[in-house]
């Protein structure tokens, strides 16, 4: 049977692909100085107003992408179980700290999860159904020593 | 599971933000045009060439990012799927044998 196998591998595609636009967008702020193609103490020519205006916010929205990607996957590894939420602050009083803030069954269980446990049930019946089958053998194995003995 | 879950799960946040990042590109490499700093019938200027590898460069890893994520969560999901039915199939099985 194969496993399920918890992959990272499409976060990090996200993230790098991110990383690259924003250094992009970093060139695209710098590139009208570095290439020269904006003299020095005149005005901005359109092709810089338009390079910052775009590069601006491509930086951003690139920086936006990034830790939308690296939410998911710290959601993901969170889910599977990898990493543990921090405990937090109780700031709300005793009365809130004693009541435990239990999720919602049904909100919280995954796929994976459910595929576990019905995994699990499946391996429980088969060993129930083994140890009832052997403790079977056992007790007709003993009752045939005891018949032999009545026979001596 | 069913279809927009699926699609949730193949199509994160971060990839609609990747598909703005590619439609800027587009921008990027066509502006010297549009904005005509770009003389027509001359050779390209160094601002032009810039822009267009940039934009090249924006639509090329926006695109690679969305489809990426795309194929390896589509691998996960069919894992996963995989990995339930044989999970059934035990289970069903189980009783059988007892």
């Amino acid at each position: 049977m194969q496993s399920t196998r918890f992959t990272v591998s499409k976060y990090v595609c996200g993230m790098v692909a991110s990383l690259i636009i924003l250094l992009a967008g970093g060139w695209l702020i710098l590139a009208p100085f570095a290439l020269g193609y904006q003299p020095y103490g005149a005005d901005w020519v359109d092709q810089t107003i338009n390079d910052f205006a775009t590069g601006i916010p491509v930086a951003v929205v690139a920086l936006i992408s990034f830790f939308l990607f690296l939410a998911s996957a710290l959601g993901s590894l969170r889910a599977a179980g990898l990493l543990v939420s921090r405990p937090q602050a109780q700031v709300s009083g005793i009365a809130s700290s004693r009541v435990p803030v239990t999720p919602e069954p049904g909100v919280q269980q995954s796929d994976l999860d459910r595929t576990l446990s019905t995994l699990a049930a499946a391996l429980a019946a088969d060993l129930a159904a083994r140890r009832q089958a052997s403790s079977n053998q056992q007790a007709n194995q003993s009752i045939e020593h005891l018949t032999q003995r009545r026979d001596m | 599971m069913s279809v927009s879950e699926a699609m949730k799960r193949l199509i994160p946040p971060g990839s609609y933000v990747l598909f703005l990042l590619f439609l800027t590109g587009i921008w990027v490499a066509i502006s010297p045009f549009v904005m005509t700093t770009q003389p027509a019938g001359q050779h390209w200027l160094p601002a032009t060439v810039n822009n267009v590898v940039v934009g090249a460069i924006f639509m090329v890893v926006a695109l690679s990012g969305i489809v990426g994520y795309m194929l390896f969560a589509l691998r996960d999901l069919l894992r996963e799927a995989q990995a339930r039915r044989e999970a059934t199939e035990l289970a069903s099985q189980a009783p059988a044998d007892f």
